[in-house]
C-alpha cells in the first residue's frame, strides 16, 4: 500500500487558484523532492496533507486512511506524520527534553523515561545531547532545525514533511541541517522535501517533482529533471533562464527606452558592461538593418534577451515580420559602407542562424 | 518628637489606624473581587471579540469601545445614581460590578494583543504532531499567552487598585475616602495625604512583588 495517494487535489485562495488538480502516489521508502519558484503552491500542497488547508476538491490518503472524508479523526493520521518547518516551530515555552518529550508522552502513552532515552538517542545522532536542557531561544538556526527533526522523528511517522527546511537558515548552517537530512534518507525513511537547494535535491531524492502553475508540471528522477529537463518551464528553471523582452510596432519607437531596459536587465543579473553593451549593440543594428531591408510599412518586431545564470549566457532571439532578409548572407570580404550594421553583428554574433517562415524572419545567435 | 507626636496624633491616636485599615481592607475587597470578575469576564469577552460569531463580535466590540472610551467614575456613577438608584443595592455591589466592567474591557483587549503576538506557528507544529485543537491550545497557546500578557495584566491590576479611590463618590468609605476625612478631622492634610499614598505605593509594589515572585526563572 502506497504511503500517500493523491487524486485531483486542488486548493484556491478566493478566486486564486493555488492548485489545480494534482495526482500523486508515494511508495515506502520514497523520497521526493519538490521544486519550483516561488508562489507555486510547493509549501500549500504540503499543508494540504497535513490538512492544515482544507482541500477545495481531491481526495488524499495516508497509508490508506482517507483524511478528506468526513468525520475523519486526523489528530490520529497526523501522528503518523512528521513536518519539519522553515521556522523551526519549537515550542519556545519548553526545553528541548520538553520539546521532544512532550508528544510521545502525552498522545503515544510513552513513560516519560523510555521517552527520554529515546531522545538522548536522537540528540546523539544529530550531535546535540548537550543542549539537553536548554532553550530554543538560546540555539542557533541549525540546531534549533536538528531538534525540530528529531521532534518529528520522536513519533515514529510512515512519512516526514519537510517545507524548506534550510530557507531561514544562516548559510552556514545549512550544511549541519542538511546533513540530518541525509542521515535520515540512508535510513529509508519515505519523505517529501520542498527545497530550493538543487545540489540538495538531485542527491538525495530518489524522485523530483517540479511544481508549477499549479500543478507537477514535470517529474521524473533526477538525472531526468537536472541533466534533460523536457518541457519549458523546467528548463528555464533548471537553467535558471532570465528574460528580457521587447517588442517594436512602429519605425520611431523609443530606442532610448529599449537600451535602457537591456541596461537595467543586465545590471539586475551582473552581466558585465562590455557584453551589456555587446547585447545593446546587436540588437540595435539588426533593429536598423531589417528596417531598411525587410520591413514594408507595417512594423512587427520582437527581440528576446536570454540569460542563463547557471551557463552564464547570453541568447538573443529576434522575429521580424516582412520580407525573407538574412542581413548576414552577403559576402563580407570587403568592409561595406552601405552593410555597416551587418558587419558589426557578423563579428559580435556566434551560432547565429536564419529562418523564414510565414511571412516572419526569425534570427538566433549567442553573444559571448 | 513633635513630628512623630503628629504622627501618632493623625494615624495611630483614637484608633485612627483602625479606620484607616477599614478603609484599606475596602480598597482591597473591591479590588481583588473586581479583578477576578472582571478576569472572568475579560477572557470570555475576548473569546467573543476574536470569534467567528458576528453579533457577538460586534457586541463585544461595541462594548469594549465605550468602556476603554469613557471615565470609569462615570460609569460608576451611571450605575449607582441611575441602573440600580431605587433597588438599595449595597453601594459595594455596585462599585465591584463597575471595576469588573471596567476591567473586562481592559482584559480583553490586553488578551487580543497577546493573541495576535502568539506564533501560530507552534500551534500549528502542536497539531501535525497529533495534538487536537483543544490539547493545543492547553500545551502551546495558553502557556505562552500567559507570558506575554503578564507585563500588561500586571499594570492593569495597579491601575484598577488607583481607579478605586473615586468610589468615595457614591458613599463608600475606601481608603482614599478615610485619609480625606482624617486629613479634615486633624486638619494636616499634607502628612495625612502623603501617608495614604504611601499605603497605595505599598500596594502596588506588593502586587509587583507577586508578579515578579511568579516569574519563574528559565534555565539558561
Amino acid at each position: 500500500m502506497s504511503v500517500i495517494e493523491v487524486s485531483g487535489l486542488k486548493k484556491s485562495f478566493g478566486a486564486f487558484e493555488v492548485l489545480r488538480g494534482i495526482d500523486l502516489t508515494v511508495e515506502e521508502g520514497e523520497r521526493i523532492a519538490i521544486i519550483g519558484g516561488s508562489g507555486c503552491g510547493k509549501s500549500v500542497f504540503l499543508r494540504c496533507l497535513e490538512l492544515l488547508e482544507k482541500p477545495n476538491a481531491g481526495k488524499i490518503f495516508i497509508d490508506g486512511q482517507e483524511i478528506t472524508a468526513q468525520g475523519v479523526d486526523i489528530d490520529k493520521i497526523r501522528r503518523s506524520m512528521g513536518m519539519v518547518w522553515q521556522k523551526f516551530n519549537l515550542f519556545t515555552h519548553m526545553n528541548v527534553m520538553e520539546n521532544l518529550t512532550v508528544a510521545p508522552i502525552k498522545l503515544l502513552g510513552m513513560t516519560k523515561d523510555d521517552a527520554r532515552e529515546k531522545a538522548m538517542a536522537l540528540l546523539a545522532q544529530v550531535g546535540l545531547t548537550a543542549k539537553a536542557d536548554a532553550y530554543p531561544e538560546f540555539l542557533s538556526g541549525g540546531q534549533q532545525q536538528r531538534i525540530a527533526i528529531c521532534r518529528s522523528l520522536m513519533m515514529n511517522p510512515k512519512v516526514i514533511l519537510f517545507d524548506e527546511p534550510t530557507s531561514a537558515l544562516d548559510p552556514t548552517m545549512v550544511g549541519e541541517v542538511l546533513a540530518v537530512i541525509r542521515m535520515l534518507a540512508k535510513q529509508n525513511l519515505t519523505m517529501i522535501i520542498v527545497t530550493h537547494e538543487m545540489n540538495f535535491a538531485r542527491e538525495v531524492a530518489t524522485r523530483i517533482l517540479f511544481f508549477a502553475d499549479g500543478e507537477i508540471y514535470e517529474q521524473g528522477t533526477p538525472a531526468e529533471i537536472f541533466d534533460a529537463p523536457k518541457r519549458n518551464k523546467t528548463v528555464a528553471f533548471i537553467h535558471k533562464l532570465k528574460y528580457f523582452n521587447y517588442e517594436i510596432s512602429e519605425r520611431h519607437f523609443d530606442l532610448m527606452e529599449m537600451q535602457g531596459g537591456i541596461q537595467t536587465f543586465a545590471e539586475k543579473y551582473g552581466l558585465s558592461a562590455r557584453r551589456t553593451n555587446r547585447i545593446q549593440l546587436s540588437c540595435e543594428e539588426l533593429i536598423y538593418e531589417m528596417f531598411d531591408n525587410a520591413c514594408a510599412d507595417e512594423i512587427k518586431i520582437e527581440i528576446d534577451v536570454t540569460y542563463s545564470e547557471v551557463d552564464n549566457s547570453v541568447e538573443v532571439e529576434f522575429t521580424c515580420a516582412g520580407k525573407s532578409y538574412n542581413p548576414l548572407e552577403k559576402d563580407f570580404d570587403e568592409l561595406d559602407e552601405e552593410h555597416l550594421g551587418a558587419t558589426i553583428l557578423k563579428s559580435l554574433a556566434q551560432n547565429y542562424s536564419h529562418e523564414y517562415d510565414g511571412g516572419t524572419n526569425r534570427i538566433k545567435f549567442t553573444l559571448a | 518628637m513633635d513630628f512623630l507626636d503628629l504622627l501618632y496624633k493623625i494615624f495611630v491616636k483614637d484608633d485612627s489606624w483602625l479606620t484607616i485599615l477599614n478603609g484599606l481592607w475596602v480598597t482591597v475587597q473591591i479590588s481583588a473581587l473586581s479583578l477576578l470578575f472582571g478576569t472572568l469576564f475579560g477572557s470570555l469577552l475576548c473569546f467573543f471579540r476574536v470569534g467567528k460569531f458576528p453579533p457577538l463580535k460586534i457586541a463585544a466590540q461595541v462594548y469594549i469601545s465605550i468602556i476603554r472610551g469613557s471615565p470609569v467614575l462615570m460609569l460608576l456613577m451611571l450605575l449607582f445614581y441611575g441602573v440600580f438608584a431605587r433597588t438599595g443595592i449595597n453601594p459595594l455591589l455596585v462599585a465591584v460590578i463597575t471595576f469588573s466592567m471596567h476591567t473586562a474591557a481592559h482584559v480583553a483587549e490586553l488578551l487580543r494583543s497577546a493573541l495576535m503576538a502568539l506564533d501560530k506557528g507552534q500551534v500549528e507544529a502542536a497539531r501535525t504532531l497529533g495534538f487536537s485543537k483543544f490539547q493545543a491550545f492547553k500545551l502551546v497557546t495558553l502557556p505562552q499567552l500567559v507570558r506575554i500578557a503578564k507585563p500588561v495584566y500586571q499594570s492593569t491590576v495597579v491601575n484598577l487598585i488607583q481607579w478605586t479611590s473615586v468610589v468615595g463618590y457614591v458613599t463608600i468609605t475606601d481608603l482614599t475616602r478615610v485619609i480625606n476625612n482624617t486629613a479634615s478631622r486633624t486638619m494636616q492634610p499634607m502628612i495625612t495625604i502623603m501617608g495614604g499614598m504611601v499605603i497605595y505605593l505599598a500596594i502596588s509594589y506588593l502586587v509587583y512583588g507577586i508578579f515578579h515572585w511568579t516569574e519563574r526563572r528559565r534555565a539558561q
